[in-house]
């Protein structure tokens, strides 16, 4: 009989493999054997023993070179061969996990189908979280730059003022470049294209070399480029370069119209490397229109980049003394300042962080429950196994092999699994960053990319390891007299049963975890929902047009223009009623804060008076939008230009600044220029004017006509569909001026849905990785009971026999999988009172710690319980008592 | 044993191992002896070479060893050719024949 040729040395049976030290002891042997051999052949032919001995060591030659070369061969062998063994140990292995999952399909095809389905969300959410939180940001040394934090009386602003910016920066040893920018629309008309409106930049002449980046072509702005008065340049980006200009070379050193003045494009910046993704054009900080000389005048962001070899404590500490000291040397314009600065990616990942990390935490924990379930099926499967198991250990496996075996079963299903699960995750990625809200950062930085692959191969094996353990631990332990004895049947009842019911109750706890964070969520979008808005967004459309300076140069204009738009709009067959307002359109952002006076109250130090929300409207504004009055009048047609200046606020307002008196008829002071004031004519009632989940603020409106101002929001009320006036509003626009592009045209519904896109976001994402968990604990609690009762099908017999009745039996399955269900339950609600702690900050209106989410989960989890465990109870009902008593069942 | 005998040219001792194990397992003593006995002592076998050879021809896996017992009932290690080994003796054997003729027919003709 031949064996393998192609294996050297391949054996039945082979000794335990040698150390080093064993292989040399052999050659020794080997070559003594030699020596004495050939010793004994020259005292036969009569040489003295001694010299005998002397002369076949010097007939041999080499002695000790070849001890040397032997052992070293031979220790290389030896190595070759354990890897040839275990090689072929490791292929058998496999065939065999092959052939036994292979005989059972529909366990196979279950496990692996948990597996993808885990694998799979936690990858993807992975590469959600790797894009947005952990991949560096597209600058250059990304980890040095450093985003400004302002304090005023340590509560944190987020923009500063261009002195305070540049004492700071001219005083820092720790950051060696800093850069100041605020954002700005900026109207671009002239050569062949349409005019449109771009979100620009304006910045200082810094702001590209902090961020460590190059131009695709072109050059930066230069040194002193940013001073007012300076060049008129400007840097656009990639995308408006290739959608306007199709890429065209030749625009470096051309002019452009921006805002009505020719600009010439010196470079451009690379899509990939926008600090803020939507803008378009950048132009130096010296045209803006704020003011830079004045230190109460709040509006610039900033950042800057650690200077070689400083630290963030150190850059931290540094600006808060210099903040502190600002405050000391102005302290009209800096009362209680202070500074801080933290990583840019910090900041500009923001509130997402939590929120990512609660889904994280969610999906993991899904993961686990599929490890739980998993692990289950295989313990009650290396139960069915036992006898398999016992008879392998009783013709001489070692227990190291059989363990091995098992585990490369449960490796080879992680595999199959985890293989699904990443092609899942690829599909589930593309669909997460399609169903994300818009305002997500960094989303065009997810993807499906090597880290996160190796993300999913850590998670698929370490889940292999941990599901496969537990019938590892369990079949390494066999007992071998019963389990030949008994055959399989519950030879070993108790430790095995303990390990699934352990696993059944983690399990729920995790799913209780998981249910009542994705209820706080659900509950919390609720109360959303019914936040009283205050005004009626159905059938309104709202669009922006901005009027620019250069040909809008006097109040007259505007208002000539605002009102020929309100009376032809209101023209527009459809249309009910037409307004509009600049600074109060409620949902879309565009705040903007005043400072006022309350006549005849005692003066105030400048910095301690009182701010206001205020926007200015025309009155069509408060109809249109069906904002109602609660005490005095609307603005109306009588408050023009000339007549009595007035104002109206909101009831916030009045409780705020005037808690115990009519706030009707009192006066408000915004400038010394106008020393009497405004007016109160009207309180309106309060309506919501940021995100759903903020707080209503005090809000002032000032008639359109009394301070006309050029950014008009534009709202109309339809008879039915807004969205289908949209041409003809637009061409109205045109009519009065053809160059004016309209913008952010939408309908109000629409501008509420995306105010509220991302809490639904993350809601339905953990509420689905909620129901996946019930889901699967369901299917434990099924399979635990389901086992159960198999197993104590002749008990159950017996029990039927001597008279119980099936609603007895019945009753007697369900309560333990009840058992099962609250000790889960009461452990994940346990855990959910720790673990829900860090999701406060995405709640409105719902403690973290609700009791009514709390039992609800607790009532669903054993409602559940009891469902999975009555359908195997009524089949042990069903059980006939002398087939059972046969062992015929 | 002639002082003259032939140096063994490199490569060759492999093959006279192999043939020489073509008759059944034998131990590094007996190998050493068998080839000094077939060649009538001209074929000089060095032990130190022989025995480096053995075990390089084990790591090739062309023989392979088990340890047994000699005729004086010691613990011996002997040797046995693997499938492998007989094959690549047959093409040893093979070129060195052609080598052979080669070299006679070069010698015959001077």
């Amino acid at each position: 009989m031949r064996s393998n040729p192609r294996i050297p040395g391949r054996r039945l049976f082979r000794f335990p493999w040698r150390t080093a030290a064993q292989v040399a002891a052999d050659v020794d042997e080997e070559l003594r054997f030699h020596l004495d051999m050939v010793a004994q052949e020259l005292v036969d032919a009569g040489w003295p023993t001694e010299a005998a001995h002397a002369e076949a060591v010097r007939r041999f030659g080499d002695l000790e070179g070849t001890r040397k070369q032997c052992s070293a061969l031979d220790r290389r062998k030896e190595t070759q061969m354990k890897w040839m063994q275990w090689l072929e140990a490791l292929g058998q292995d496999l065939r065999f996990a092959g052939r036994q999952l292979l005989k059972s399909p529909a366990f196979t095809f279950v496990v692996v189908l948990t597996l993808a389905l885990a694998v799979g969300a936690s990858t993807s959410i992975f590469s959600v979280v790797h894009g947005i939180l952990l991949k560096p940001l597209p600058f250059g040394q990304s980890d040095r730059l450093l985003w400004v934090k302002p304090l005023t009386n340590g509560e944190a602003g987020g923009t500063l003022s261009y002195p305070n910016f540049s004492d700071w920066r001219d005083a820092s040893k720790t950051v060696a470049q800093a850069a100041s920018f605020h954002p700005g629309s900026i109207n671009l008309s002239g050569d062949s294209g349409d005019p449109e409106r771009l979100i620009g930049m304006y910045v200082n002449a810094e702001f590209f070399s902090v961020l460590g980046i190059e131009p695709l072509a072109g050059r930066w702005f230069a040194p002193g480029e940013d001073k007012p008065g300076g060049p008129a340049v400007a840097v656009i980006s990639e995308v408006l370069w290739e959608r306007r200009y199709g890429r065209d070379s030749g625009l470096i050193g051309r002019s452009i119209r921006l805002n009505g003045a020719p600009f010439t494009v010196i470079g451009i910046v690379h899509r990939k490397e926008q600090f803020f993704d939507v803008a378009e054009v950048w132009i130096p900080l010296g045209f803006t229109y704020e003011n830079l000389q004045q230190r109460d005048s709040v509006y610039l962001g900033a950042i800057g980049r650690l200077a070689p070899g400083a630290t963030l404590k150190e850059a931290r500490s540094e600006a808060k003394a210099i903040g502190e000291r600002l405050a000391r040397q102005y302290p009209e314009a800096n009362t209680g300042y202070s500074m801080d600065l933290e990583p840019l990616q910090t900041y500009l990942v923001g509130e997402v962080r939590t929120q990512l990390l609660v889904l994280l935490g969610a999906v993991l924990f899904v993961l686990l429950i599929a490890c739980a379930n998993v692990a289950n099926l295989l313990l009650v499967r290396a139960t069915a196994r036992e006898g398999e198991v016992a008879i392998r250990s009783a013709l001489g496996a070692r227990k190291g092999r059989i363990v091995r075996q098992l585990l490369t079963e449960s490796i080879v299903l992680a595999v199959l699994g985890g293989g699904a699960g990443v092609a899942l995750a690829i599909w589930m990625t593309k669909a997460l960053v399609a169903l994300a809200p818009a305002q997500t950062p960094r989303l065009d930085e997810v993807a499906v990319d090597s880290p996160v692959l190796l993300f999913a191969l850590g998670i698929t094996l370490v889940t292999g390891l941990l599901f496969g353990l537990a019938p590892t631990i369990q079949a390494s332990r066999p007992n071998l007299t019963a389990a030949l004895k008994e055959g399989a049947r519950g030879s070993r009842g108790r430790a095995s049963t303990r390990a699934r019911n352990t696993l059944v109750v983690a399990e729920i706890a995790l799913a209780v975890m998981l249910l009542a964070g994705a209820g706080l969520l659900l509950r919390s979008f609720a109360r959303l929902q019914e936040v009283p808005l205050g005004f009626q967004a159905e059938n309104v459309l709202k669009l922006h047009v901005s009027l620019p300076s250069s040909r809008y140069d006097d109040d007259a204009k505007l208002q000539v223009f605002v009102d020929g738009l309100v009376e032809r709009l209101q023209a527009v067959p459809g249309v009910q009623s037409a307004g509009v307002t600049v600074y109060g359109l409620p949902l879309t952002g565009g705040v903007n804060v005043w400072s006022f006076t309350i006549a005849g109250r005692p003066p105030v130090p400048q910095v301690q008076e009182p701010i206001m929300r205020a926007g200015v409207a025309t009155p069509g504004f408060f109809e249109t939008l069906g904002i109602t009055v609660a005490r005095g009048r609307a603005l109306d047609a009588r408050d023009r230009e000339g007549a009595t200046p007035v104002i109206v606020i909101n009831e916030a307002a009045a409780r705020r600044y005037f808690p115990n008196e009519e706030a009707l008829g009192k006066r408000i002071i915004l400038s010394p220029d106008n020393p009497d004031g405004m007016e109160i004519v009207g309180i309106l009632r309060n309506f919501k004017q940021n995100a759903l989940a903020q707080e209503i603020e005090p809000q002032m409106y000032l008639p359109y006509a009394q301070s006309p101002m050029p950014s008009l929001a534009v709202v109309v009320r339809t008879a039915s569909d807004p969205a289908a006036v949209t041409a003809p509003v637009a061409a109205k626009v045109h009519e009065l001026d053809p160059e004016l592009p309209v913008y952010a045209v939408r309908t109000m519904e629409e501008v509420l849905a995306l105010s509220s896109a991302q809490p639904k976001f993350y809601m339905l994402l953990l509420a689905a990785f909620a129901l996946i968990a019930l889901l699967l604990a369901a299917v434990g609690i099924y399979g635990v009971i389901g086992y159960t009762v198999r197993q104590r099908t002749q008990e159950i017999g017996i029990r039927m026999a001597l008279g119980a009745s099936r609603e007895r039996v019945l009753r007697m399955v369900v309560r333990q999988g009840l058992t099962l269900a609250s000790l889960g339950a009461v452990a994940g609600l346990l855990g959910a009172l720790l673990a829900t702690r860090g999701m406060q900050s995405l709640l409105y209106e719902v403690s973290a710690t609700d009791p009514a989410i709390y039992v609800t989960v607790a009532v669903v989890l054993v409602a559940v319980a009891a469902v999975a465990s009555w359908l195997p109870a009524r089949r042990a009902a069903g059980t006939e008592p002398l087939l059972a008593l046969r062992g015929q069942v | 044993m002639s002082k003259s005998s032939l140096d063994l040219l490199h490569g060759t001792v492999a093959v006279l191992i192999l043939k020489t194990l073509t008759w059944g397992p034998l131990h590094g003593y007996d190998i050493s002896r068998t080839i000094r006995q077939r060649s009538n002592g001209a074929l000089g076998l060095e032990d130190a070479a022989l025995y480096q050879a053995l075990h390089r021809l084990e790591h090739k896996g062309w023989i392979e060893a088990e340890w047994g017992l000699s005729e004086n009932n010691r613990r011996a290690k002997f040797y046995r050719l693997t499938d492998e080994g007989r094959r690549q003796l047959e093409t040893e054997v093979s070129s060195w024949r052609a080598y052979v003729e080669a070299v006679s027919m070069v010698l015959e003709t001077a």
